[in-house]
């Protein structure tokens, strides 16, 4: 007691911290996890219908297809978001030139501060069937017009490269950032040992960013699931099978059927997966080894 | 790396390339910004005719007041700056409290607290998005900038990343400011915060750019159109409407506008963005 007198000020402090995340972070959470397991009523009582939300949305075609969806767009943009980022950074390391540099840094990175609709906004325009610049310039080379974003063939695609177009940059400096770190004095011992500029890269530079490496595979291998805002401005009716993501699912059951039972369970399984991957993936890089 | 011996032929052939490879890159950076402003700027006929468009054309301001007064973008404009300051400003004060409670040496119950808000990060927000939902509509909260301002009001990304910043203030001299007799209170008001500005900096940039681009909680506590927030008007305004939808045609340099609206804030903070954030991202993953 005489101990909860000599801090009070402190627990005090730490009151409103904690009081929010019980009520926005683990009371949700709980409830959640029970409503995963009733069937959801407005009204009356809500009775418990043990696993049956569970196999309804595992039974529902509908969630596989987003689960798909979620793979192969997600496997693109990490494969991009991991090879692009680092092909930059050493790139602009061998770059002699200050400023070059810097403005091109300060260029990269632009798209990241911006939110997906207005990303996705310059986009839809960027790739608009009639008076796009992608368009345009693919008819001054004599092609066909292509409908980028009302195309099964190409929607993937589309949403793949604009996710790499604007996380570029925010992975470059990150790297960006390792490099600097690298104490120049293993490039001096490099050098006096004969080894050429790129196996200076291959063997100096290449190995000390492998930390880096596994916080940008982790960082964007928890993104994967959670992919919403990208999808959710840029989809539309006529791709939608194409490109719809597990959340959108979680949200459409959710929010707009109100069928909150199911929904919930739904997010349930995509914690359940987050955690699976998270603990495949810190297995397979490593990443407790630092 | 720039020695004299590698001025070579092949040398000079790799810097070419490797600048030219970068100047195709910045090129498929700038050129949807330089369109977007471009259009923006044009007036309502040029904007819609099918042309490369990189400079504005019969340069005009129709874009901008359509969007602004005609369309109201300034309503939704009002409630994000709303949403942003307050939401910034109590993340801000709750994470920097939070933080300099998880440095006191011989707390009871720290480790607790810690962990407590460890777990908070390892679930992902999206996932529980429907019973977030419900407790915001059982706490009367849907349809409010309330429920905008009190989503991500804390977080623990940015308790450790002020607990990390208040790490590497001296504790002695918290100590013997005590033993004259100072609060923590005053200790935390008049010695760390202070002596925190850089990572207070960082977290009220991080947060402030989160804030004014966010949109998951708009988009399921909102529905009312008057409480929408930036973000998701100019979503209906560029994705969702077709051209001829409303009482008058909505040309391509309105919704160019508004995207410029929607980005002028945050290109005003962009160069003190560059100064912290790296430092802020590596700070915040440090959980030991």
């Amino acid at each position: 007691m005489r101990a909860a007198f000599k801090f009070k000020t402190l627990y005090l402090m730490m009151a409103p911290i904690l009081a929010y995340f019980a009520i926005f972070s683990f009371y949700p959470l709980v409830r959640g996890l029970v409503i995963s397991f009733q069937q959801y009523r407005l009204i009356g009582d809500r009775p418990f219908v043990g696993f049956a939300n569970y196999s309804d949305v595992l039974k529902d075609p509908v969630l596989w297809d987003t689960f798909g969806n979620t793979l192969v767009i997600g496997a693109g943009i990490f494969a991009l978001n991991f090879i692009l980022p680092i092909v930059l950074a050493l790139s602009l390391n061998e770059v002699a030139s200050a400023w070059f540099k810097k403005i091109t840094q300060m260029i990269v990175y632009l798209p990241h501060l911006f939110s997906w609709v207005v990303v996705g906004g310059m986009w839809i325009l960027m790739l608009s069937p009639d008076t796009g610049v992608v368009n345009q310039i693919m008819m001054l080379f004599g092609a066909d017009p292509v409908n980028f974003l009302s195309s099964d063939r190409f929607a993937r695609a589309v949403m793949i490269l604009t996710s790499g177009w604007k996380e570029m940059g925010f992975t470059c400096i990150l790297y960006l950032a390792a490099i600097v770190g690298i104490n120049p004095a293993l490039y001096e011992a490099a050098r006096i040992d004969g080894a050429s500029r790129w196996q200076q890269v291959r063997y100096v530079t290449v190995p000390l960013l492998v930390s880096t490496m596994k916080v940008v595979v982790m960082l964007n291998m928890l993104g994967i699931l959670r992919m919403f805002d990208q999808i959710f401005v840029m989809s539309n009716g006529a791709i939608a099978d194409k490109v719809d993501v597990i959340m959108m699912y979680t949200y459409q059951r959710g929010i707009l059927q109100f069928e909150v039972g199911p929904a919930t369970a739904a997010g349930f399984l995509i914690i359940l997966a987050t955690f699976a991957i998270t603990y495949v993936t810190r297995a397979v890089i490593r990443y407790d080894e630092g | 790396m720039k020695s004299s011996n590698q001025t070579s032929w092949q040398g000079r052939l790799f810097d070419i390339v490797n600048v030219l490879f970068l100047l195709c890159l910045v090129a498929t950076m700038i050129v949807p910004f330089l369109n977007t402003l471009a259009l923006a700027f044009s007036s309502n006929l040029a904007s819609m005719r099918p042309e490369i468009i990189l400079w504005p054309k019969e340069f005009s301001l129709e874009g901008f007041s359509t969007v602004w007064s005609r369309m109201q973008l300034y309503l939704p404009f009002t409630n994000n700056v709303i949403v942003t300051l307050v939401g910034t400003a109590g993340h801000v004060l709750l994470s920097s409290m939070a933080g300099y409670v998880l440095i006191q040496k011989g707390l009871p119950g720290k480790k607790w607290m810690l962990s407590a808000i460890l777990l908070t990060m390892t679930v992902p927000g999206e996932a529980i998005m429907i019973p977030l939902y419900i407790v915001n509509k059982d706490l009367g909260l849907l349809n409010t900038l309330s429920a905008l301002i009190l989503s991500g009001f804390v977080s623990g990304f940015s308790v450790l990343l002020m607990r990390n910043f208040f790490q590497s203030v001296p504790y002695e001299m918290s100590e013997s400011a005590r033993i004259d007799g100072a609060g923590d209170l005053r200790i935390f008001l008049t010695m760390y915060m202070p002596l925190a500005k850089a990572g207070l900096a960082t977290v009220t940039l991080f947060e402030f750019v989160s804030r004014w681009n966010q949109f998951t909680p708009a988009v399921l506590y909102l529905n009312d159109p008057a409480k929408y927030t930036l973000q998701i008007a100019l979503k209906s305004l560029i994705v969702d409407t077709d051209s001829t939808s409303s009482n008058f045609m909505i040309t391509t340099n309105v919704r160019m506008a508004g995207i410029v609206i929607a980005l002028l804030p945050l290109i005003v903070i962009y160069p003190y963005v560059q100064k912290y954030f790296v430092k802020g991202i590596f700070l915040g993953a440090n959980k030991e």
